[in-house]
């Protein structure tokens, strides 16, 4: 039996081109047809813009205003969505069907408690009730949603609560009522690794104890893996596969589909016994930044990574994982000479790390997002001309205007990207070209070694294997060193040689890339590979 | 980038239309304001007794005041000076204050806290009377006004370029440059500031309409602009006594005042909305 | 606790600086107390005894000392212009008058803004809104003193709803110098209400594109309910920042719209004592409105820790 129907919906926003003088419309979503069973989680999976969040929208028809529904149906329970009127849609929002959304952040009023918060969707549809049962529904719905002193959590602000516990407040808020559907947008996305686990367990523990139907919508095929039954993808509006989650994810038919499960390119090359870097118990504090402490006392550094001892070969790809605030981006910042203030040694070709920072062979970094590390207002030749100018004023030897360029244009070609880049701006690549062109840009110095700080975290889960693949061959063709800064084990097990864990701070484990999967010494890394679900 | 050409400056000013209908009014009171300083109808002192409080006419489009003067002919060149006035206060208190205020936030520090936080008491006071303070001690007068006024916008200018400087100062871009040993002076003024320069026109355009009304009212006040200098303010005073008579000498200058200080606000909202 | 001790604390400091950086900026200007006392055909032993007399020969912070501490017993000194009055008596009568018409002022501003901004927003798109942000658009654009032109001439010479330059002090005839003050304070208020509505229209959009509006939609809210539910206390959080402005802008209202209405207040005081050189009595008034401003400043901040639960500490 179908809870829900949706048959042949297409949905269009208004062209986003002031420019043109053209009214036209952007169809996001085109002739979109699928069910979901009573009891089911169905899983919807794509990437950005593949129109997953816009389906699952209009389901609970709360779509932007300009925002058009151009043809098909929805049925819930039978009724269809389309044909009710505003007043009967809100009262089934909340009632039949709730949602849960991926910023917990933001999803909840920052001035009222979370009592009535949680309350809400109770007192709207059943005005009736008294307020000491509702009161007891929340305190209910609050423990079965794992939130520990229900009581105490009632009287307080979403600002006092983690981002975890937040979440948990807002699937509370969604349950109080009992509906039959739940559609959940990216709701672990926004979270630390470890927290998403928790929260998928609860999801699927709530699914058993009450046999709710879940629309889980992610980009996070591991997620969909490990809660759905049958799973969708979708591409450009449309649906091209569906089917039992396993079948999907394993035996993809469709083209797009087998892209997207892929799996990561693998590390080919063995690292060499030269050592090009070496840090030896160094712990790293951050400058003080209150302007108080600054100015009357001198506070204590406060320390963020703990006499951390490291050794980067020739040619090695080294890994290091660990949750936010676990210090792993701070030791890329000191490497590269973004923060300064470190006790202890750090070795880089056999010389101290400070004097090395002053020539051009120091080791280069790519940022995480691409869209910060480019300047939006110059065009990429200008940037990367700026790099051969400032940063490369040592090495060179008075070319000219133009061969500069030339090297320049090379270099685009070196990381698959096409001359026209050149006098393009920033806000007209995609984030892959952004994160080519930085590559290229870190690529410009020849260097021996390179940070990567979460280099494809910000990407769609294609873009991200096509620019792992390409770090796998510039790594092969210049015999380079990478240290691959990571939340994401999946991507560490296979293009990283040896990896590094750190837990706040600690070098808590060290050792060979399968080694450490497959014997984990540290419970921190037994969880991180529990929660990356390998 | 697609080049500047005129249709899609048309098309610019279609989708953004408060751009448009303010930089156009701006442009004509320009174009006025220059032609006032070279030639005026009728002279702008010349006192006629003949044709006292005139009702506007083809020939006296704006009236005559009290002693026969022709008031199109005043309030024409009165504009420029009050142009000139505004243009040259944002130029000195715009000069100064983005230079201080981006320098100060690139490198922060406690004199850039001491200084943000006396920016930020000044700020809390209307500029009129702050305006007012200051002339009471340099006196009244043209250069003065200039002087005071330009002083005064000095804070407001610094707290936008630092903000934005401190919005752009930890993105990615900004340290790999630092990475990259692009000197500070550099960064700020070739990397950082250009992205900046919508809040910054936006900001100059709401300097321009902040000066021509701190102008006028301290003219008006007897505190700005001197006789014989002709300057709108003034005229307003002058027209009150006279109100009953000659209602248009009062209106005129007025509504000139409006328009002027209208077309800086619709540019700036328009700039800041696109 | 701690916050708002500390706050009071930088009031205090606000206020003695800026009192002490008048003070010196006055003591330099050119033309001393005595001689504007005397006259300029004083003999130079005359102005010399009465320098000596005055203390003005004393070091500048000790001058400052003996104002300050009189200052805080209420005592100014004695004005220039009008030799041998207190600065405290010439301030008292006007004080009243410059209250009254900022409370007006500050009603206008209260009682008009919030239903205005309520209306854009529920006929946001439609005529009603077009025509009010039209008319704010060119209401901000409107000199204050040309506002108050323009009321003088229409709704006292033509209308004859008042008789300009008439006014009744507050001690004869209470009733109708409130009446009388009610113009001014309508061209004060006028431009005042546009900037609230516009600022009251800004926050609650932006509040209106919030998560938390959609998950309140998704537990079947309707979309007037969230606004009055969520948006509203929400949207009013910033106001009350902005409302310490419009209390400093008031204060800047009033001093042109006194002396466009001919209203013996603290403003038209402040400009005849500035082209006078009435220094004692300019300092005096510079302290007035600066505790004015900066006492806004504080209380708005008190109410704003008070309302949102963010800033505020267990």
């Amino acid at each position: 039996m179908n809870l829900v129907e949706v048959n042949h919906l297409s949905v269009s926003f208004p062209d986003d081109d002031p420019y043109d003088g053209i009214e036209e419309r952007d169809t996001i979503i085109r002739d979109v047809s699928l069910s979901i069973q009573k009891g089911e989680v169905l899983g919807l999976v794509g990437e950005s813009g593949s129109g997953k969040s816009m389906s699952a929208l209009s389901i609970i028809r709360l779509l932007k205003q300009t925002a058009r529904i151009d043809g098909g149906e929805i049925l819930f329970d039978g009724k269809n969505l389309l044909s009710l009127s505003e007043k009967e849609l809100c009262d089934l929002r909340g009632l039949g069907i709730s949602m849960i959304f991926q910023e917990p952040m933001t999803s909840l009023d920052p001035v009222m408690k979370i009592e009535p918060q949680v309350a809400e969707a109770l007192r709207l549809h059943f005005p009736h009730m008294s307020e000491a049962e509702i009161h007891q529904r929340v305190i209910k719905v609050l423990q079965d949603v794992g939130l520990p002193d229900p009581q105490a959590i009632c009287m307080q602000y979403p600002h006092e609560l983690s981002g975890g516990m937040r979440q948990r407040v807002m699937i509370a808020s969604a349950l109080i009522t009992e509906p039959k559907l739940l559609i959940a947008d990216e709701p672990t996305t926004a979270l630390d690794v470890l927290i998403q686990a928790q929260i998928l367990d609860l999801l699927k523990e709530i699914h058993e104890k009450t046999g709710i139907s879940i629309l889980f919508i992610s980009h996070d095929l591991n997620v969909i893996r490990r809660l759905c039954s049958r799973v969708i993808v979708m591409y450009h509006g449309k649906i091209v596969e569906e089917g039992e989650t396993l079948r999907v994810l394993d035996h993809p038919r469709d083209e797009y589909t087998k892209t997207l499960v892929a799996h990561t390119p693998r590390v080919q090359t063995r690292p060499k016994d030269r050592v090009l870097l070496s840090m030896d118990k160094v712990t790293i504090y951050y400058p003080p930044r209150s302007f108080e402490s600054s100015l009357f006392k001198k506070m204590p550094l406060e320390p963020y990574v703990f006499d951390a001892s490291l050794t980067l070969r020739e040619n090695e790809i080294l890994g290091i994982v660990g949750g936010s605030g676990s210090g792993k981006s701070t030791i890329g910042k000191v490497l590269t000479g973004l923060l300064g203030t470190y006790d202890g040694n750090i070795q880089v070709f056999g010389s101290d790390l400070k004097e090395v920072l002053k020539t051009p062979e120091r080791p280069q970094m790519i940022f995480q997002d691409p869209g910060s590390a480019l300047n939006p207002s110059r065009t990429i030749g200008w940037t990367l001309m700026e790099t051969l100018r400032s940063g490369l004023k040592a090495r060179r030897k008075n070319e000219t205007e133009k061969e500069m360029k030339e090297q320049i244009l090379s270099m685009l070609r070196e990381v698959d990207l096409s001359e026209e880049i050149y006098d393009r701006y920033p806000r007209e690549l995609s984030g892959g070209q952004r994160q080519r062109v930085c590559i290229g840009q870190a690529l410009l110095y020849d260097p021996e070694i390179l940070i990567a700080d979460e280099p494809v975290s910000a990407l769609d889960v294609t873009v991200s294997s096509q620019v792992l693949r390409l770090l796998l061959s510039l790594q092969e063709k210049r015999g380079m060193s990478i240290i691959f800064i990571s939340h994401d084990m999946s991507i560490v097990r296979s293009i990283c040689h040896r990896l590094l864990v750190l837990e706040k701070g600690r070098i808590v484990e060290e050792g060979d890339t399968e080694t450490v999967f497959t014997h984990p010494q540290h419970p921190y890394t037994r969880q991180l590979i529990a929660a990356s679900m390998l | 980038m697609k080049k500047w050409t005129l249709s899609r400056i048309w098309e610019y000013c279609k989708v953004h239309p408060k751009v448009f209908a303010g930089a156009l009014i701006l442009f004509v009171f320009l174009i006025l304001s220059l032609l006032g300083q070279v030639w005026t109808p009728f002279s702008v002192t010349k006192m006629d007794p003949l044709s006292v409080s005139q009702s506007p006419s083809l020939l006296h489009i704006f009236g005559t005041d009290n002693f026969g003067r022709d008031v199109f002919s005043r309030v024409i060149n009165g504009c420029g000076i009050t142009v000139l006035v505004a243009l040259l206060t944002n130029l000195v208190g715009g000069g100064i204050g983005i230079l201080v205020g981006s320098l100060t936030g690139y490198f922060g520090g406690s004199f850039d806290q001491i200084l943000m936080r006396i920016n930020d008491m000044l700020l809390s006071f209307p500029s009129v009377l702050l305006a007012l303070l200051l002339i009471s001690f340099l006196g009244p007068g043209t250069l003065n006004v200039v002087l005071a006024l330009g002083i005064l916008f000095i804070p407001s200018y610094a707290r936008i370029a630092r903000g934005e400087v401190i919005r752009f100062k930890d993105r990615d871009f900004v340290r790999s440059a630092r990475l990259q040993g692009v000197s500070p002076l550099r960064i700020i003024f070739l990397h950082i500031l250009p992205n900046a320069r919508i809040s910054l026109f936006t900001a100059a355009a709401i300097g321009f309409n902040n000066a021509v009304l701190a102008e006028a009212s301290m003219s008006y006040l007897g505190l700005g602009l001197q006789p014989p200098t002709p300057s709108l303010g003034r005229m307003l005073f002058e027209a009150q006594s006279y109100l009953l008579n000659c209602p248009w000498y009062a209106l005129f200058p007025g509504i000139t005042i409006i328009l002027m200080i209208l077309g800086a606000a619709l540019l700036s909202e328009g700039l800041k909305e696109s | 606790m701690k916050s708002v001790v500390n706050k009071l604390i930088s009031l205090i400091i606000t206020v003695l600086v800026i009192s002490f950086v008048t003070f010196i900026v006055f003591s330099i200007i050119p033309g001393n107390a005595a001689i504007a006392k005397l006259g300029v055909d004083a003999s130079p032993e005359q102005i010399e005894r009465l320098e000596e007399e005055m203390g003005l020969n004393d070091p500048i912070v000790l001058r400052y000392g003996k104002w300050l501490l009189n200052a805080l017993k209420g005592d100014f000194g004695e004005s220039l212009q009008y030799s041998g009055t207190k600065v405290s008596a010439l301030l008292s009568s006007r004080l009243q008058v410059t209250l009254v018409l900022s409370l007006l002022s500050m009603g206008l501003i209260l009682l008009f803004s919030f239903p205005i901004s309520l209306l854009c927003v529920r006929h946001q798109g439609k005529w009603v809104d077009a025509l009010l942000s039209g008319l704010g658009q060119v209401l901000m654009a409107v000199p204050a003193f040309f506002l108050g032109i323009m009321i003088t001439y229409l709704l006292g010479l033509v209308l004859h709803f008042f008789k300009p330059g008439a006014y009744i002090p507050l001690s004869e005839n209470p009733s109708r110098a409130v009446l009388y003050l009610l113009f001014p304070a309508i061209s004060i208020a006028l431009p005042k209400i546009s900037m609230t509505v516009r600022f009251l229209k800004s926050s609650i959009q932006g509040e209106l594109s919030q998560d938390y509006v959609r998950t309140a939609r998704s537990h079947g809210m309707s979309q007037g309910k969230v606004l009055s539910a969520h948006v509203l206390k929400n949207a009013l959080i910033p106001v009350i920042t902005f409302l310490a402005t419009i209390i400093a802008e008031i204060m800047a209202g009033s001093i042109v719209a006194e002396q466009v209405f001919s209203v013996p207040g603290i403003g038209r005081l402040l400009i005849t004592s500035i082209s006078a050189r009435d220094f004692p009595v300019v300092q005096a008034i510079v302290m007035y409105i600066t505790s004015v401003v900066v006492t806004a400043g504080f209380v708005m901040d008190i109410l704003y820790i008070l309302v949102d639960p963010r800033l505020r500490r267990k």
